[in-house]
């Protein structure tokens, strides 16, 4: 099912801290750089696909537009450092800051849009913010893209090995879970719900449409935004083709659409399929055939589990226990 | 004065080509309720057949465009049989993400066979101008141009006077109603996907010699397409060839006033407030954006 | 409490309600009647805010609503229920009726608690949990009661609450709706159980295609001419 308020139980949180704890002892056990940096990779996209399904599942919008503010997040706080040597560490809150109030722009534009009408305007959104990133060359250095300077230090975000992005991937991959499950537990939760499960039935209940859809989308937004920045500190180079590109915004989508778009854990569950699939095709076979894998992938998911992997395993949680009632009568 | 002139020729000789994508894209939404992200990878399909065909063989570009008509069809129907046909009905994220699915995996298909190479096909006419008082006209434009008029206006005589063009837009103004009316739906669906991607891929061989073949150009269009047909209205026929032909002006013209960066900029922000002011475009019908389209 | 003042509501070139005035004293149980298509809904819809009136306009306690949204209206004190019925269906129906109570600016605890409570008093405590999708239409239009309930209406609109009850069931909404009244809430009730309504009803509104042809005490309403006309071949005692 897609989400429901989540009900307490102690059996989940400790599920989840064990999962939790044992990430964390994840980079003493896998020390070879390719593993260790394609399990960040999963990280950060498990962070950017749980962000978006907060505006996608909850608020019922699938959006094509999530690049936008992934590079807004990115450049906010590698142009802070770089012409202010304001630390990135600053600047994740600055860049979520501005994300946040483009989304919640996004979100009031885009109110009354059902649909494909949404998915184009938050297109059109994603593109006018590429286009500005590649042509605005006096801040962005346009296509040329920007360089983090070796050595910056932790103080700046900026480390040797690979550990610690390990560690603030899993911290940024924990907080836009915790917020997921913070909102489905809150008022706000069940307003959106509500509002998509019949959103005339809900503004008549009181529910006020335009703060509850602005509110998701500057809270997904943000997420992405601080996903974006922890993504400059880890590559320490960014240009528009790999944050505000298009590419990224289906890449975004197609995680969340892949676990489950509406479940909790799905979009996390999501990158841990589509991003090693991805990355290992593009080892061994090249970018073409790992698109096209991606292609595939999304095409077989959405006609055989539009609830995507999740959904599709309640679905089979749902059938199990029926079908040896079944066999047992029989 | 001249300038003008040739600005505005330009431009709707640029709106004509446009114009019979924005068709086939307008009325795949007005009859299937799909947004069909892949149609510009049909025309990628249609401009690599026919420079194949014209490379290996060394058959003249428009009569290629003329042999790949069949396969563009049989791929057509493919799709609609593998994919199509099962979003129909499907949850939204099915709809929208299927045919984005499927324009993923036809670019890096063609990039995987064909490499991101640029090429082109080169003919006696290639460079040929015509110079009608003093404007220069590309001749294999005009052809193009000609074509596309031809095709488009073959469209709407198919959709207003056929039995059969008059049950797609019956389908199209109400489902229910078509289906009670023993209106085959699921065959209506097939023959309006079929026909509009393959004169998107006839686009595709129409444009070969005029533009740069590489998997990815199916990009730059799509997205100039989608404009077009919010702008006319997604689901009018009528309303994409006027948009198409303006945003040809406005492409030919922002070009020599304020660069092509800015003059992009500008027309995904105007995009952007017609989809917010006026989402059922300037000749839709209103209450579509409402329905979520379905 | 709810004075309705020349409201004409206009669907492209279609007059769904002409020049509609009423009022409803506080404390009052209000039936608005009429045959299909007469525009009682429309009227609803305009009360509660879902649909702007071409002309007109409609006071609640002396306030002009006519700039208010549907929430707006709720939270002031006007809930209303669908004929059509709108559940939440993915929803438990306990959840249902908490996000009534939580636009009261209840937590997300106490709303649980009078959501309860509040399924309790339409005896459908048992069904908390089930899926809201999952209930029968006469339990899903006794959800829509109580999930307004929930939002501590100061007005109620009722749009056909009782289609489809068996006697009992019906006798039971009679009773709940007048024990409501006596803890002051004011109803407007669209009902095409006549011998029902007029059984509780205090004033009674009869639309016919639009405009507000009779209204008045049920005695009064029932022995108008033109009422009895539109009702013609269905006399108002037994329908």
């Amino acid at each position: 099912m897609r989400f429901r308020p989540a009900q307490e139980g102690w059996l989940p949180l400790a599920a989840g801290l064990t999962v939790f704890i044992l990430l964390l002892l994840v980079p003493l056990v896998v020390t070879d750089v390719f593993w260790l940096g394609l399990g960040i990779t999963v990280l950060m996209w498990a962070a950017l696909a749980t962000a978006w399904n907060i505006s996608g599942g909850l608020a019922g919008g699938l959006s094509l537009g999530h690049a936008a503010f992934f590079g807004i997040g990115a450049y906010t706080s590698t142009l802070l450092y770089l012409r202010l040597d304001i630390s990135p560490w600053i600047g994740l809150f600055a860049g979520g800051a501005i994300a946040g109030l483009a989304g919640a722009v996004l979100g009031a534009i885009t109110l009354r849009l059902r649909g494909p009408f949404f998915v184009l305007a938050t297109l059109a959104f994603g593109i006018v913010i590429h286009i500005i990133a590649v042509n605005w060359r006096d801040l962005t250095r346009g296509s040329a893209g920007l360089v983090l300077p070796f050595g910056g230090g932790p103080a700046n975000m900026l480390f040797a090995g690979l550990e610690p992005y390990w560690y603030i991937g899993l911290g940024l991959l924990a907080l836009t879970i915790a917020v997921t499950l913070a909102i489905q537990r809150s008022r706000l939760g069940y307003y959106l719900i509500a509002l998509r499960e019949d959103e005339d039935a809900a503004r008549c209940l009181g529910v006020r449409v335009v703060q509850c859809k602005v509110l998701a989308s500057a809270i997904s937004a943000m997420l992405t935004a601080f996903a974006g920045t922890f993504y400059a500190a880890y590559i320490q180079y960014i240009d528009p083709a790999s944050t505000t590109q298009f590419e990224i915004s289906v890449q975004i989508a197609l995680v969340a659409i892949v676990g489950g778009v509406g479940t909790t854990l799905g979009p996390a569950v999501g990158a841990l399929i589509v991003i090693p699939i991805g990355e290992i095709s593009r080892a061994w076979l090249g970018g073409g055939p790992a698109l096209m894998v991606y292609g595939v992938l999304l095409i077989v998911i959405v006609l055989a589990a539009p609830r995507g992997v999740i959904g599709a395993l309640e679905w089979l949680a749902g059938r199990l226990p029926r079908r040896q009632k079944a066999s047992r009568h029989a | 004065m001249q300038l003008t002139l040739q600005i505005i020729a330009n431009g709707l000789l640029l709106g004509g080509l446009y114009a019979l994508l924005a068709i086939g894209l307008t009325l795949i939404f007005g009859v299937l309720r799909v947004v069909n992200f892949a149609h510009a990878e049909f025309m990628m399909l249609g401009m690599f057949g026919v420079y194949w065909i014209w490379r290996l063989t060394g058959i003249d570009p428009y009569l290629a465009t003329i042999i790949i008509i069949p396969l563009l069809f049989a791929f057509g129907l493919l799709c609609d049989r593998l994919i199509i046909q099962r979003t129909i009905g499907a949850p939204e994220v099915t709809v929208v993400f299927a045919t984005l699915g499927l324009s993923i995996l036809l670019q890096n298909a063609a990039l995987t066979a064909w490499t991101a190479d640029i090429r082109s096909v080169t003919t006696h006419y290639t460079g040929m101008v015509l110079t009608p008082g003093g404007l220069r006209i590309s001749v294999p434009m005009l052809i193009s141009f000609a074509v596309a008029m031809l095709a488009a206006l073959g469209l709407w005589l198919f959709l207003s006077r056929t039995f059969y063009g008059k049950a797609i837009q019956a389908v199209a103004q109400n489902r229910e109603a078509a289906v009670l009316m023993g209106i085959n739906v699921r065959r209506v669906y097939m023959w309006t996907f079929t026909v509009a991607v393959t004169a998107a891929g006839v686009m595709g061989g129409l444009i070969a010699p005029l533009y740069s073949i590489y998997p990815r150009i199916g990009m730059s269009f799509i997205v100039t397409v989608f404009v077009i047909v919010v702008l006319g209205g997604l689901g009018s026929v009528s309303g994409a060839v006027l948009a198409a032909l303006l945003i040809g002006l406005v492409e030919a013209s922002a070009g020599y006033l304020i660069g092509t960066a800015w003059a992009e900029l500008s027309y995904f922000l105007i995009f952007l407030a017609v989809l917010i002011v006026r989402p059922q475009g300037f000749f839709g019908r209103r209450g579509a954006e409402v329905f979520g389209g379905r | 409490m709810l004075e309705v003042r020349r409201v004409t509501v206009d669907f492209q070139g279609l007059r769904a309600v002409d020049e509609a005035s009423f009022r409803i004293e506080a404390g009052e149980i209000a039936a608005l009647i009429g045959p299909n298509g007469a525009g009682k809904t429309t009227l609803f819809n305009v009360v509660s805010g879902m649909i702007r009136p071409t002309s007109g306009e409609v006071l609640f306690e002396g306030r002009d609503l006519s700039r208010l949204g549907p929430a707006d209206r709720s939270r002031m004190g006007i809930g209303r229920t669908f004929q059509i019925v709108k559940p939440f269906g993915g929803l438990t129906v306990r959840d249902n009726v908490v996000v009534g109570a939580l636009t009261r600016g209840q937590s997300v605890a106490e709303a649980h608690g009078t959501a309860l409570a509040t399924l309790e008093r339409l005896n459908m405590g048992h069904l908390a949990d089930a899926r809201a999708a999952s209930l029968p239409l006469a339990l899903r239009k006794r959800l829509e009661v109580a999930r307004a309930l929930a939002t501590t209406p100061r007005l109620l609109l009722l749009d056909e609450i009782m289609g489809g009850l068996n006697p009992t069931e019906v006798n039971e909404a009679l009773a709940l709706i007048s024990e409501l009244r006596q803890e002051g809430l004011t109803f407007l009730i669209i009902e095409h159980n006549m011998q029902a309504i007029m059984q509780i009803a205090e004033r009674v509104v009869v639309l016919n295609q639009g405009c507000i042809i009779a209204q008045g005490t049920p005695a009064e309403v029932t022995q108008d001419r033109q009422v009895i006309a539109v009702y013609l071949g269905e006399p108002l005692e037994s329908a």
